[in-house]
């Protein structure tokens, strides 16, 4: 499966999981500040990802939940800690955060969350079927 | 056919209110699984009084209060009917009796009937109606003694305004994927729970209700239907009172 492919499965799923416009869905469209998604869409396209690509999707594998959970080793001052910086690349090994460790806002992490994360994630996944 | 193709399941569906449900529910066309805990002969005779309507019911043995009953039954329904369309938790229990001397027990089973009960079948039946659906009718039967109390009923009334918050929370969070979640909150109504106080204090209570007499099982029944049918697809998070005007206040003349 090439990774066009997988763009244009994913994109259907996020058109039909969010109520979006195709058009909408880009790679690096960000799920909760350009797709609206809110927190029951993710349990949702995770449903679907798993039906559409016969994949196992774990809890907290793709989208973790309540990252850092306000604990002051992670994030101060509304920045992500170093530490925080190193657990997020951990649990988040298919997302680049290069762009977000120039400005590691706490509350721009939810900008992580792309369609390009996604995809990437699938491809991981599809590959080690 | 209000509900042609549909699937329900109804708990607490072989006697009183919730035969009412299952009987109305499958004249209206649907599939109607129910739950019942230990009357078999009567789950019998329902099933029989269905099919000889031309209806379809299966029922289905457990106790709501094991949080194991809901994912078998679900599981159960979905394996012979492949979808649910509408979940009705009727299934109710009441522990009179003044709270100075109501036990640890009388509370528990009321809580763990009429709350976690709720809690547990809806949590069985969202994903699909949330997800694979994208469609869906909870009808949780609550009580008009949620807001307004009579004595002795202190756990009976937590758990039903339990229910009803729980009602609305769960209607906020699916509503935009086409499921619907409400509340039928009866008043008194003529079934085998409200036999001891009928007894007791049932022409008193005839006189406080405006309609001037007691509710059916049939009443509750068509409120039930109304909120499973297209009609109520923009009704969500609502507590329906089906009570004759009981709850209204009004003076006895």
């Amino acid at each position: 499966m090439t990774s066009d492919d997988i763009f244009a499965r994913v994109k259907r799923q996020l058109v039909d999981a969010l109520s979006v416009d195709e058009g909408d869905v880009t790679q690096t469209a960000r799920l909760q500040a350009d797709l609206n998604a809110e927190s029951i869409d993710f349990l949702d396209i995770v449903f679907r990802l798993e039906r559409e690509f016969g994949i196992k999707i774990d809890r907290n594998e793709l989208f973790p939940e309540s990252i850092f959970q306000g604990d002051p080793d992670f994030v101060q001052d509304g920045k992500v800690t170093p530490k925080g910086l190193a657990t997020l690349r951990e649990k988040m090994p298919y997302s680049d955060i290069s762009g977000f460790e120039k400005n590691p806002s706490f509350e721009h992490i939810g900008d992580l969350f792309t369609v390009d994360l996604i995809c990437q994630y699938v491809a991981a996944k599809v590959a080690a079927k | 056919m209000l509900l042609k193709d549909q699937v329900a399941l109804v708990t607490g569906g072989s006697r009183g209110i919730g035969k009412g449900i299952v009987l109305a529910l499958a004249e209206a066309g649907a599939r109607v699984g129910f739950v019942y805990r230990g009357n078999q002969a009567a789950a019998d005779v329902l099933v029989a009084e269905v099919s000889a309507a031309g209806g379809v019911a299966k029922a289905y043995q457990g106790d709501v209060a094991d949080l194991a009953t809901a994912p078998r039954v679900v599981g159960e329904l979905m394996a012979a009917w492949g979808r649910v369309d509408v979940l009705v938790n009727n299934a109710g229990v009441i522990r009179d009796g003044l709270f100075l001397r109501m036990d640890a027990d009388a509370w528990k089973t009321v809580l763990s009937t009429n709350l976690d009960g709720t809690y547990a079948f809806c949590k069985a039946v969202i994903e699909q109606m949330v997800f694979k659906q994208r469609s869906g009718r909870i009808v949780n039967i609550s009580s008009v003694a949620a807001r307004f109390h009579n004595q002795g009923q202190c756990n009976y009334a937590a758990s039903k305004g339990a229910v009803e918050s729980f009602t609305r929370g769960l209607a906020v969070e699916v509503a935009k994927r086409g499921v619907t979640v409400n509340a039928v909150a009866p008043g008194f109504i003529e079934t085998d729970m409200t036999e001891a106080v009928r007894g007791k204090a049932g022409e008193l209570i005839k006189k406080a209700i405006p309609a001037g007499r007691l509710g059916t099982p049939d009443d509750i029944a068509a409120a039930v239907l109304f909120l499973c049918s297209p009609a109520a697809a923009y009704i969500t998070g609502q507590v329906l009172t089906v009570d004759g005007g009981l709850s209204l206040g009004a003076a006895v003349a």
